[in-house]
This record gives C-alpha cells, sequence and structure tokens, in this order.
C-alpha cells in the first residue's frame, strides 16, 4: 500500500486562552479565518501534508485549550510532540508574560529535544499593541528559540512559522539519524518499512551494505 | 155689282184674291176703275177737312214748345249755376271725408296690430326668459319653458318669420340644454369620483368609532363635552358619509332626461359611466405593497365608491337598482379581493400586513354596516393569515440565523445575582441546585436558549396581532398560535440549524446544541401556558411537541458521528506499518494509543449528551476503527504481510478491544462495542493460531468460533502471509517443518479457494 507521506511530525499549540491558536491552526489547515471567538474544549488537532525539499511531510498539529481547567488534560499531549508553538497576544500583555510559564511547562512535560518556536499573534492590531516586536525577540533570544510575528487574520506569517518549525524539526532529525548510522534508525516516524516495500531495491541495497 | 166689290174690298180686309177675281172675270172694269177714282177724291177730301181742323191745334202747341224751350234753357243756367255753388260748396268737405276715411282706416290698422303684438308678447317674454335660465344653467325650468313656448305660446301667436326662427331654435336649444346637463353630469362624476375617498374615509372612521365605542369611552367623551361647555356642540359639516357629495345636479340631470322623455338612456348611461368609474377605482393607482396609505386611498375610493351607490340605491330615484348594484358590487369585492391576494403576497413588512389586516377588517365591518355582503375578503384574511405567519417566520428565521452567527455555543456563566436573575427571568429553568450553587455560577444551556425562547414569545405576540380583531374565540386563537408556534420551532429555527449544520461546527458546539434543544423543548410547555394566558383560554397540555427538534437533534448526532469517523480516518491516514516487520515492538503503534486517548477525551467531554447520542457516537467511531483495521488487513494494495507485522496489527487491536471492553460511556449492552472487533478478532486468532483444521470443520455452521471469517477472506490474508515467507526465504533452503507448513498452507488456501466457488455458484 503506498504511503501517502515521509515524515510524520506532531506539533503543538500552546499559550494562553483566545491568543488564537484554533485561529492560527485554522488559517494553517483551511486557509480561512473566522472573527467570532469560541473557546477551543479540551484538545483538538488537523492534519496538514505539506511538501518539505522533495519530502512529504504530514503535520498533526494539536491544538489545545489555553484555558486553566483544561491543563491536565493537553499536557498529556506534550510528550508525544516533536515541536511547540508558542503563541501569544500582541494586545495582550498577559499573554506574553505567560510565555514563561508555558516554557517551564515543556520543560517538565515535553521532551527535551522538543523543537519551540514563539509566535506573537494578531500583529494585525496595530492600535491595540501591547508587545512591541523587539521584547518578543528578546524574549526568544533569551530561550534560543525563534520567533516571528503573525496575523491568523491577514494570513501573515502563518505559513513561514509552519515550514520553519517543521524544516527544523526535520534537520534535526536527519542529523540524528546520520551521527546513529549505519545503526537502525530511530526517531519512529521515518517510515523505513514504506521505503522498503515502494522500492525492494533500496532494502537489498540496505542489506548489501550490513 | 161694283159697289159690292168695292165694299167687299174694304170690308175683307186679308181676302182679297175672290174680290179681284170678280173683278178680273166681270165685265164692269171701267165701273170699278170711276168707282176707285171717287173713292180716292172722297179720301182726299175727308184727310183735307181733317187738317184743316187741326191745324190752329198745332201752331198753338209749336208756339208753345218754343215757350218751353227758352224756359228750359233758363233752367238750365239756373241749374247749372246752383251746381257750379254746390260744388263749390262741397268741394272741401269732401277733402275732409276722404281724410277723414284714412284716419278711419289707420285707426283700425293700429287697433289690429295691437292685438297681434299682444298675442306676441308672452313667447317673446318667455323666449327671454328662457335664454336668461339657460344662460343661469337652471336648465330644468328652462325645459319647463321650453315646453310651455313650444305647445302653447308658439301655435296662439301665428305663422311669423320669427316665430318659425324660435320654433327652429327650439329643438337647438333643446339640445344644448340636453348637453349641458350631461356636461354637468360629467362634472358631478368627476367629483364624486375624487370626493368618494373622502366618502369611504369617512364611513371607516366612523366604523372603527362605532367598534371602538365602549361604556368608558362614551363617558370620556360625555365628560369631554361637559368641560368643553355647550360649545362642544359643533355637529357641523356632515355627519353621513353621502353628505359630502352634492347629488343635486345628479338629480336635475335625471329630472331633464325624464322631462326630455330620454330617462332610460340616461340611467343606462349612468349605470354605463358608473362601471366604467367602478373598473377604474379597482385598479390601483399605485403598488399596494408599499405602503399603508396607498392601501387605505384604494379601498377608501371603493367603499365610497359603493356608499355613494347604496345610497342612490335608498334614495330611490331609479337611477340605481338592487340587482345592479349587487352585480357591481360581487364584480369589484372579487377584483378587490384578488388585487390585495396579488399585493400582500408580496409583503414582506408584518406591521404593513397587520396595518393592511387592520384595514380589511374595518373595511368588512363598514360593508356590513351598509348591507353589502363581503363574501370572499374574510378567506382573504385567512390566506393573509397564512402569508403573515410566513412573513413572520422569515423574520424570524433572520433573527434565530442572527443568534445562532452570534452564537458561542457554550454554557451561560454568571457572576453575579443579577446575571443569574437576569437568566432566570427570560427562561423558565427549575434549577434549584444551581440555586445554592456559589458563583460563578454556569447553566446548562447556551446562551440561544433564552434567546430563542424570548424570540419564540415575541412571535407568539406578533402573530396574535394578527388574530386579534377578527372575531376567532380565544381558544381557537391559542391553538393556532400554538400551531404557528411549534411550526416556527420546528421549521423556522429547526431549518437554522441545518443550515448551522451545513458548516462544521467543533464537536462541544455540536454537543450544547443538543442540549439546548432539549432545554427548548422542555419549554414548549411554558410557551403554551403563555399562549393561554394572553389569549385568555384554557390550557392544553395534550399536545406536546416531543420531537420538535428530532431531526435537528438527529442532524447534530449524525455531524458527531461524522466528527468522530473522519478523526479516526485521520489517525488512520498515519498509520504506518511494516508489513514485513519481522520482529513486532512489543507496544502498540503511537498512532493507535493517540487515537484511542483523544477519543477516550473526547468521549469524557461528552458527558452532557444525551445517553442515545454518545452511545451512537462510540458505536460509530469504533466501528469505522474495526473497518479500517480490517480492511488495512484485506486491502490488496498490500502484497504482503509478515507474522511480525501481523502481530503488530494484533497488538493495536488489542489495545481497541480494551478501549471498546472499558465502556466508555454509560448506556452500552456489555461487550457490545467489542462486537464491531469480533470479525477481525477471529480472523486475526484464525490465522496467528493457525487454526485450519476447525475452521474448516466448522464453516458454514453458525456459532462457529471463527463463524464470522468467510473463506474469501481468509484466503486473502493467508496469500499475503504467503507471500512474505516466500520473499524471506529466498536464499535459504527450507527446513523440514518449514515445509510441512508451506504445504499445509498449499491444501488450506486450495480448499479455502474451493469453499469460495462454492460460495460463488
Amino acid at each position: 500500500m503506498a504511503k501517502t507521506y515521509d515524515y510524520l511530525f506532531k506539533l503543538l499549540l500552546i499559550g494562553d486562552s483566545g491568543v488564537g491558536k484554533t485561529s492560527i491552526l485554522f488559517r494553517f489547515s483551511e486557509d480561512a479565518f473566522n472573527i467570532s471567538f469560541i473557546s477551543t474544549i479540551g484538545i483538538d488537532f488537523k492534519i496538514r501534508t505539506i511538501d518539505l525539499d522533495g519530502k512529504k511531510v504530514k503535520l498533526q498539529i494539536w491544538d489545545t485549550a489555553g484555558q486553566e481547567r483544561f491543563r491536565t488534560i493537553t499536557t498529556a499531549y506534550y510528550r508525544g510532540s516533536m515541536g511547540i508553538m508558542l503563541v501569544y497576544d500582541v494586545t495582550n500583555e498577559k499573554s506574553f508574560e505567560n510565555i514563561k510559564n508555558w516554557i517551564r511547562n515543556i520543560e517538565e512535560n515535553a521532551s527535551a529535544d522538543v523543537e519551540k518556536m514563539i509566535l506573537g499573534n494578531k500583529c494585525d492590531l496595530d492600535s491595540k499593541r501591547q508587545v512591541s516586536k523587539e521584547r518578543g525577540e528578546q524574549l526568544a533570544i533569551e530561550y534560543q528559540i525563534k520567533f516571528v510575528e503573525t496575523s491568523a487574520k491577514d494570513s501573515l506569517n502563518v505559513e513561514y512559522a509552519f515550514f520553519t518549525l517543521a524544516r527544523d524539526i526535520k534537520a534535526k532529525m536527519e542529523k540524528k539519524q546520520e551521527a546513529s548510522n549505519p545503526a537502525p534508525r530511530t526517531g519512529g516516524h521515518q517510515l523505513r518499512a514504506n521505503e522498503q516495500q515502494r522500492k525492494p531495491t533500496s532494502w537489498l541495497s540496505r542489506c548489501s551494505l550490513l | 155689282m161694283t159697289n159690292a166689290t168695292i165694299q167687299e174690298i174694304e170690308g175683307i180686309d186679308d181676302y182679297w184674291g175672290p174680290a179681284f177675281r170678280s173683278v178680273y172675270e166681270g165685265e164692269g172694269h171701267e165701273a170699278f176703275v170711276q168707282q176707285l177714282d171717287e173713292r180716292i177724291k172722297q179720301h182726299d177730301k175727308e184727310i183735307e177737312k181733317l187738317c184743316n181742323f187741326h191745324y190752329q191745334g198745332f201752331i198753338d202747341s209749336i208756339r208753345e214748345l218754343l215757350k218751353v224751350r227758352s224756359h228750359a234753357e233758363e233752367l238750365h243756367a239756373e241749374i247749372s249755376n246752383v251746381d257750379a255753388n254746390v260744388k263749390e260748396a262741397t268741394e272741401s268737405i269732401c277733402t275732409r271725408a276722404d281724410e277723414l276715411i284714412r284716419a278711419r282706416r289707420v285707426e283700425l290698422n293700429i287697433a289690429a296690430t295691437i292685438e297681434k303684438m299682444e298675442l306676441c308678447l308672452p313667447l317673446l317674454t318667455t323666449y327671454s326668459k328662457l335664454k336668461t335660465q339657460v344662460e343661469a344653467k337652471r336648465y330644468y325650468p328652462a325645459l319647463k319653458t321650453l315646453e310651455q313656448l313650444e305647445h302653447v305660446l308658439l301655435p296662439r301667436v301665428g305663422p311669423y318669420k320669427w316665430c318659425a326662427q324660435i320654433a327652429g331654435d327650439i329643438p337647438r336649444l333643446r339640445q344644448a340644454i340636453q348637453d349641458a346637463s350631461m356636461a354637468d353630469l360629467r362634472d358631478f362624476l368627476e367629483n364624486i369620483r375624487r370626493l368618494s375617498p373622502q366618502v369611504g374615509a369617512m364611513a371607516l372612521r366612523q366604523t372603527q368609532d362605532l367598534l371602538g365605542r365602549s361604556l368608558a369611552s362614551i363617558v370620556k367623551n360625555k365628560k369631554d363635552m361637559a368641560v368643553l361647555g355647550i360649545a362642544g356642540k359643533e355637529p357641523i359639516g356632515p355627519q353621513c358619509p353621502h353628505e359630502l357629495v352634492d347629488f343635486s345636479p345628479l338629480h336635475r340631470c335625471l329630472h331633464i332626461h325624464s322631462v326630455l322623455g330620454a330617462k332610460n338612456d340616461f340611467i343606462q348611461y349612468y349605470r354605463a359611466q358608473r362601471k366604467q368609474q367602478a373598473r377604474l377605482v379597482l385598479i390601483p393607482s399605485g403598488n399596494l405593497h408599499d405602503n399603508i396609505q396607498s392601501v387605505k386611498n384604494y379601498l377608501n375610493a371603493v367603499l365610497g365608491f359603493f356608499i355613494l351607490e347604496e345610497y342612490l340605491l335608498s334614495a330611490g330615484a331609479g337611477l340605481v337598482s338592487k340587482d345592479w348594484l349587487l352585480d357591481t358590487w360581487s364584480m369589484s369585492v372579487t377584483k378587490v379581493a384578488s388585487t390585495l391576494r396579488t399585493n400582500t403576497s408580496l409583503i414582506t413588512d408584518p406591521t404593513l400586513m397587520l396595518s393592511i389586516k387592520h384595514q380589511i377588517v374595518l373595511f368588512i365591518n363598514t360593508l356590513k354596516c351598509y348591507g353589502l355582503p363581503a363574501d370572499p375578503l374574510p378567506l382573504l384574511l385567512q390566506e393573509m393569515a397564512e402569508h403573515y405567519t410566513e412573513v413572520l417566520m422569515q423574520r424570524w428565521v433572520v433573527v434565530f440565523r442572527d443568534i445562532l452567527d452570534n452564537a458561542s455555543f457554550t454554557p451561560i456563566e454568571v457572576e453575579t445575582q443579577d446575571q443569574y436573575d437576569g437568566v432566570m427571568d427570560t427562561f423558565p429553568y427549575e434549577g434549584e441546585e444551581l440555586e445554592t450553587q456559589p458563583f460563578p455560577r454556569k447553566f446548562p444551556f447556551s446562551s440561544i436558549v433564552p434567546a430563542v425562547y424570548v424570540q419564540v414569545k415575541e412571535f407568539i405576540y406578533a402573530w396574535l396581532k394578527y388574530s386579534a380583531g377578527l372575531g376567532l374565540g380565544g381558544s381557537r386563537r391559542a391553538a393556532a398560535a400554538r400551531h404557528s408556534a411549534s411550526l416556527l420551532l420546528s421549521r423556522s429555527f429547526t431549518g437554522c440549524l441545518s443550515a448551522l449544520f451545513r458548516r462544521p461546527l467543533p464537536l462541544m458546539q455540536l454537543v450544547q446544541i443538543i442540549v439546548d434543544t432539549k432545554y427548548l423543548e422542555d419549554a414548549t410547555l411554558c410557551l403554551y401556558e403563555f399562549i393561554s394566558n394572553i389569549t385568555g383560554s384554557e390550557l392544553v397540555t395534550t399536545q406536546t411537541a416531543g420531537s420538535m427538534f428530532q431531526a435537528a437533534r438527529d442532524d447534530a448526532e449524525q455531524q458527531i458521528c461524522d466528527k468522530l469517523e473522519k478523526k479516526v480516518d485521520e489517525f488512520l491516514d498515519l498509520e504506518n506499518y511494516d508489513w514485513l516487520l519481522v520482529e513486532p515492538t512489543g507496544q502498540a503503534s503511537s498512532f493507535v494509543t493517540d487515537m484511542l486517548s483523544y477519543l477516550s477525551g473526547v468521549l469524557t467531554s461528552l458527558e452532557q449528551l444525551p445517553e442515545r447520542a454518545r452511545v451512537a457516537a462510540v458505536r460509530a467511531a469504533t466501528n469505522r476503527i474495526a473497518t479500517r483495521l480490517r480492511n488495512l488487513l484485506l486491502e490488496p494494495g498490500v502484497r504482503q504481510i509478515s507474522s511480525g507485522a501481523l502481530h503488530q496489527l494484533d497488538l493495536d487491536v488489542i489495545q481497541c478491544e480494551q478501549f471498546a471492553a472499558g465502556e466508555p460511556v454509560p448506556g452500552l449492552r456489555e461487550g457490545e462495542l467489542l462486537e464491531h472487533f469480533a470479525s477481525l478478532r477471529q480472523l486475526l486468532d484464525l490465522v496467528n493460531g493457525w487454526e485450519w483444521s476447525s475452521y474448516l470443520h466448522d464453516v458454514g455452521i453458525d456459532g462457529g468460533k471463527y463463524a464470522l471469517v468467510t473463506p474469501r477472506d481468509a484466503a486473502t490474508l493467508l496469500e499475503k502471509l504467503k507471500e512474505a515467507e516466500q520473499k524471506s526465504s529466498v536464499f535459504t533452503v527450507l527446513k523440514k517443518n518449514e515445509r510441512d507448513r508451506r504445504k499445509l498452507l498449499d491444501t488450506v488456501l486450495k480448499q479455502l479457494k474451493q469453499l469460495q466457488n462454492q460460495d460463488g455458484s
């Protein structure tokens, strides 16, 4: 059976309630925007396949509820994720300050080598801005995380953010594979079986290498 | 002898013949001539003697005659003289006499003339009177005068030339009068056309006053009058609608025509004209669906028209007959009804509908006052009621859509007592346990429930406004209101909900909608109570709309199921089995664990759902998982499956079975969910346990251990296993037991193929 992808990355969106995590995801997965705010309950996910350097990469993006009462449900999903988007709202100072708490949360619950990225969302609302881009950059540098300001409404930098995170994860994974080469590749999500099946020669060539 | 003969001659006068004969025949001729001479001498002597004797007298007479002659001359002169004198004297007298004669003749002439002139005079005065009357447009007297002139005066006068002229003028005048009266009639017709809306308006106003008359208002009016003083008596101005119109031109015209002997023609003409006018009146001057004023104008005009006709009927001049009026009316009322029907069907403004309905009711009541049958109009009101309900429903569709568009579909949370009371005031919720809870309190329903409830009440108010004044009983109104309200909920609101479901909704919102519809359904009893309160009828509890939103709920439940199935599909699309796996990893595949934890998370958050819906959801999800996993195994795209891979899949299925056995939601039959995996489980067990002999033995027997495994499926999977084994042993020499296994495998496959063929044939 032909596989539809080369890599599967699990990504997670976290941040305070109302910063626009669902909107970002909606923009990325459906390329649409809905002004009305419906708060996420518990957890949900969307899947989008992107093309990255000629590889089909499937992104399973988990959208979590920002509200405190769902914290126990959502933290369970930290462990399996390979990339985490930390989202704050540039018009909401508190959500920016909480990014530190969210990072602590990641450190406690996620695997150590998870790729992270900070998103300052709602950058279209310049008149209501409370957090400058510089402060965002500053924070990102402090934690050695990439940062970008986005607007789900104007479709600004959303694609860029996900592609960047995905590319970083892919690079990290390939690096790890090289390091462990020629030992059986780990990482679990690169589809060895798949490749063998699609191209039996590759399996044979691997045998001869062994 | 000769003597005798002379004697004889002398004696006999006439017969001389014989004497002469005797003379002639005798002889004595000389004697006889002698005697005759003697005789002659004797007669001469006698004549001489006689002359001598008379001579003297003769001379005397001549002398005398001469004397008379002179006397005569004298007399002649004298007489001539006298004559001249007389002549002289009588000459002037004669002149005078002549003059006298002439004067007498003139006198006689003058008298005759005066006499004649006196005869003519009335004719002329009448004629001039006629002229003035015509000029003053007093046509009827003029016509009378004309009559007199023609029949009395003219024949009396005689054949004068000017009389002839007047006589010749008479038909012309008569025509002129007729024309002028016709012109008056046209003016009148124009006039009543202009006035009839006012007439109608006044009649409607009077009906309204009459209808609105109650003891209180009469008392109030009296009091007002008293306060204003006696000056309140000002009933100047018309009291009856028809008094607005001056009918005299019409009556005059009618009289004129009756005088002219054209009454019937006139009546025909009048009716034809009015009929034509009626046609004009019946065509509304503009759109009736834009504003109430045009409807009012239209109804006023129609009503005014017929009030005037009705008045003419009762006035009894014969212009309008009952039959004609009713005939025209029935033609008109049908037209009115159809015009109103066409126009009202375009209206989308309920307020306008109400106003129009009010006008029609008033119209009908006024018609009754004037004895005109209102027949198709009550039917029209009923039809309009239906349209009104439609219009209202369309209105409320917008309202509902608005409510739904702006709804968050999250339970209402209140922070303060005021907010709490606010919700409790708008919606009948019996939440005693909520009363005691600390703030913030959370209602089980979302904001759409009170909002929709309030809107349904508003709808009922609006709806009842129409039925007011139609003379329906309270219970009939209540029943109709209940019907409309449930129609609104079951059609409009449910329609809006269905429209809502057309775009994908988040799961929780779907859940909330299901919960909300339950609360709304429970509240219908309160709506009925509300209806019976405002209509003053008895509460009807028998008719409960238990499944009003069932369709919407079914939609929502279906969407929940679809959503879960879609999520399951998304997870299964992430499947990455290595079908040639040598050793299973010992743990379930990550997509399976992710999926199961996601599912149990979702199912716990579906707590509020009715049990039925949750069971349906979990059934759909597990069935989908089982089907997809089974399809993975049997899919033709996968050519080979190693027993390692089979074990890995078995591990994953075990995970799913654990999930299913764990009763993720209450209300399931024991082991019910496991049944979805049963056929997959049997297939896996059969292949992993290698129990072909018992399978082949039991095949076709109900209740066997592998009863759910079809020979085809078993064969398909076995082929794949065989392929994988052949591949892994390309280079190695088969051991004996492996050779046996291969042999068995071939036998089983053969048997299975046979079974398949039997089934096929």
